[in-house]
């Protein structure tokens, strides 16, 4: 059996970003990392392989820049890695960033797809549900923990009063939140075997794939407003007034 | 605010991509698990055993030992690795120096096939520690006179003598002794439980208290035949092993001062003192000028060198200039870094004094700082200033 991850690089959560002319400027990005969601499916993913056996198969779609990502995965256990070859990648809308990767699944024979409930930077949480409605399969979303079970898979997720667990079976697509699971640390063995693993590099054309156009254009990206300036107070004439804006406006007392 | 490393120069750009990710592996294992616990570990003075476990499942004892369960990764990476750990604390990366260069670098090198595999498939996995007796109460750099002598009783060796400034002496189960057997220096492996062997551990050290330094007593210490290392004579031995070790340091001071800078530079941006940022001023901006330009020398220093000893260009003047240099700069940047946080810089809150009482000893073990000059005089005029007795 064959399990894919499907990994997205984002910039780190403490890269500091930049905006020029009207998008975020991807050079001025000093560090790249894995989406912390796709961390828990790839650390849950290497879990269940763990348990039944079968292979697991890294897959990622970008510039060159995510190969990183791909020996990452294989220093801590990924035994095929796939990068999808796309510069271009921030110019697709999600529909065909949904094509892309499950044209890419379905190439890699996998039957079981582990991905985080969205990526750190778009958020959009699209690709686990659309993935899954590609290739016909099963999805399950905000899972924190996946087992084997009879023949197929029980996965953990909230519900209303707490959580229920879902039964499953091939094909399936579960998407993760942060569940009890973090991501281990790879070791030396892991990272020489990482260096050594073969990228498989396949282009858009490779996959058969017409992604059309994208059906939205971005106008422009911002960064966050900057937070207004703190007021500041001092005597203790000033305490009524303190104690009400904390009371009426920040509503903490 | 999350640690970032000063890199100035974007030194680790010439690094490869293994040696990144094994940067990036350790970085996380000090982040995650040595410095939320250090202070306490200092307090108590002990090194946790949780840190030999995970030293041992990343796989970065011995590091550029190859064989034998051993790493094999590049002397460059192995100087990344002691980097990464002395920025966590001088104790853990004098734990993995010791275990690596000073205890399975001598068993690999000059060890029989059989010591070889006995001993250095569990010391790279942790399982077993290791240390180095060297040293001696009286003879400190000055090896060569020392007293600890080994005799050949037909069947089995009889070690008598002391070692003192002993790393990992009590905790391991191995010791690698060097001592005078009919007057020539060899060097003998000790196990914990060898009859006449004791390591009585070393008790209020101002520095280093995350770590464990050791006497070494030998009375009538009975070992095997087959525990003397076969394969070197004299002083050789143990230089061998000290220049691995001090290649090592060269970086793990690098770390050391790094650590110190991050916590000066951020300190200084959130310190108001007369109604500014005390980093907007001109003695302080100066201060951490100097540190970023000696940082950065000292980087340069440590990155050519390793790539001198993975090319095997390197001779020992070039590691005591690196590890004289670095340590040096790097206790000045705690100082000042100490100065920079004020009395703040006095709390276990900071690292600056932990990192500076550490260096203090950094500074005189595995060849003083003096020492180290006088071998790089010798190699400038050829005169040897050790001894007046030419």
């Amino acid at each position: 059996m064959t399990i894919a991850v499907l990994l997205k690089q984002v910039p780190d959560t403490t890269a500091k970003i930049t905006v020029s002319n009207g998008r975020v400027d991807e050079n001025a990005v000093s560090k790249w990392s894995f989406s912390p969601y796709d961390e828990y499916a790839l650390e849950a993913a290497l879990q269940l392989k763990e348990s039944m056996g079968g292979e697991l198969v890294a897959i990622t779609a970008g510039p060159a820049r995510c190969e990183k990502l791909l020996r990452d995965a294989a220093a801590v256990g990924a035994d095929n890695l796939v990068h999808i070859s796309a510069e271009n990648i921030n110019d697709f809308d999600s529909t065909q960033m949904q094509k892309l990767l499950a044209a890419a699944v379905e190439k890699s024979g996998s039957s079981v797809v582990f991905c985080g409930k969205q990526a750190a930077d778009t958020n959009s949480g699209s690709t686990g549900p659309g993935v899954a409605e590609l290739i016909g399969a099963s999805c399950i979303t905000m899972v924190s923990e996946v087992i084997s079970d009879s023949g197929g898979y029980l996965a953990t997720r909230p519900s209303s009063s707490g959580h229920e667990k879902v039964a499953v079976s091939a094909p399936c697509v579960f998407a993760f939140d942060k569940g009890v699971v973090e991501m281990r640390r790879p070791n030396v063995r892991g990272i020489m075997m990482a260096k050594k693993k073969p990228i498989e590099t396949w282009s858009i054309e490779e996959l058969g794939l017409d992604l059309g156009t994208s059906g939205i254009s971005i106008d422009s990206h911002s960064p966050p407003a900057e937070k207004p300036p703190g007021q500041k107070f001092e005597g203790a004439d000033s305490v009524s007034t303190v104690v009400g804006k904390l009371r009426d406006e920040a509503n903490v007392i | 605010m999350p640690y970032e490393a000063l890199d100035f120069y974007d030194v680790d750009s010439l690094l490869t991509e293994e040696e990144r990710m094994v940067r990036d592996m350790v970085r996380d294992f000090v982040d995650q698990d040595v410095i939320p616990n250090i202070e306490h570990a200092c307090r108590e003075g002990v090194f946790p055993d949780e840190w030999r476990v995970t030293l041992g499942e990343m796989g970065v004892l011995g590091a550029p030992l190859e064989g034998y369960g051993c790493p094999g990764l590049s002397y460059t990476a192995y100087g990344v690795i002691c980097r990464e750990l002395e920025r966590g604390d001088s104790g853990l990366r004098s734990f993995a120096s010791v275990q690596g260069s000073l205890a399975m670098y001598p068993i690999w090198d000059f060890g029989s096939e059989e010591q070889k595999q006995n001993y250095l498939p569990k010391m790279a996995s942790g399982e077993w520690i290791g240390c180095f007796g060297l040293t001696e109460p009286d003879y400190g750099s000055n090896p060569g006179d020392m007293i600890t002598k080994a005799e050949d009783m037909g069947d089995h060796y009889l070690l008598n003598g002391a070692k003192m400034w002993i790393t990992n002496g009590t905790i391991a189960q191995l010791a690698v002794v060097w001592a005078k057997l009919d007057g020539v220096i060899r060097g003998f492996i000790v196990e914990k439980d060898d009859p006449g062997f004791s390591a009585p551990e070393m008790k209020g050290k101002h520095s280093l208290k995350a770590s464990v330094t050791s006497e070494l007593v030998f009375q009538d210490c009975k070992i095997p035949k087959d525990r003397i290392l076969p394969g070197v004579k004299g002083l050789r031995g143990p230089f061998s092993c000290l220049n691995n070790a001090r290649y090592g340091i060269s970086w793990g001071a690098v770390g050391a001062a790094q650590a110190c800078f991050d916590s000066a530079k951020e300190y200084s941006l959130s310190r108001i003192q007369f109604t500014h940022p005390i980093a907007s001023y001109q003695l302080v901006q100066n201060k951490l000028a100097w540190m970023l330009r000696e940082i950065t020398k000292a980087q340069l220093l440590a990155y050519h060198l390793g790539q001198k000893k993975d090319a095997g260009t390197w001779i020992p003047e070039h590691i005591s200039l690196a590890k004289m240099n670095n340590v040096d700069i790097a206790l000045e940047i705690a100082r000042e870094a100490r100065d920079i946080h004020g009395a703040n810089g006095i709390l276990d809150e900071y690292c600056i004094m932990r990192h500076m009482a550490n260096l203090e000893s950094v500074k005189t073990y595995e060849g003083t700082h003096d020492i180290h000059n006088l071998i790089i005089g010798r190699h400038i005029t050829g005169i040897q200033s050790f001894t007046r007795e030419l």
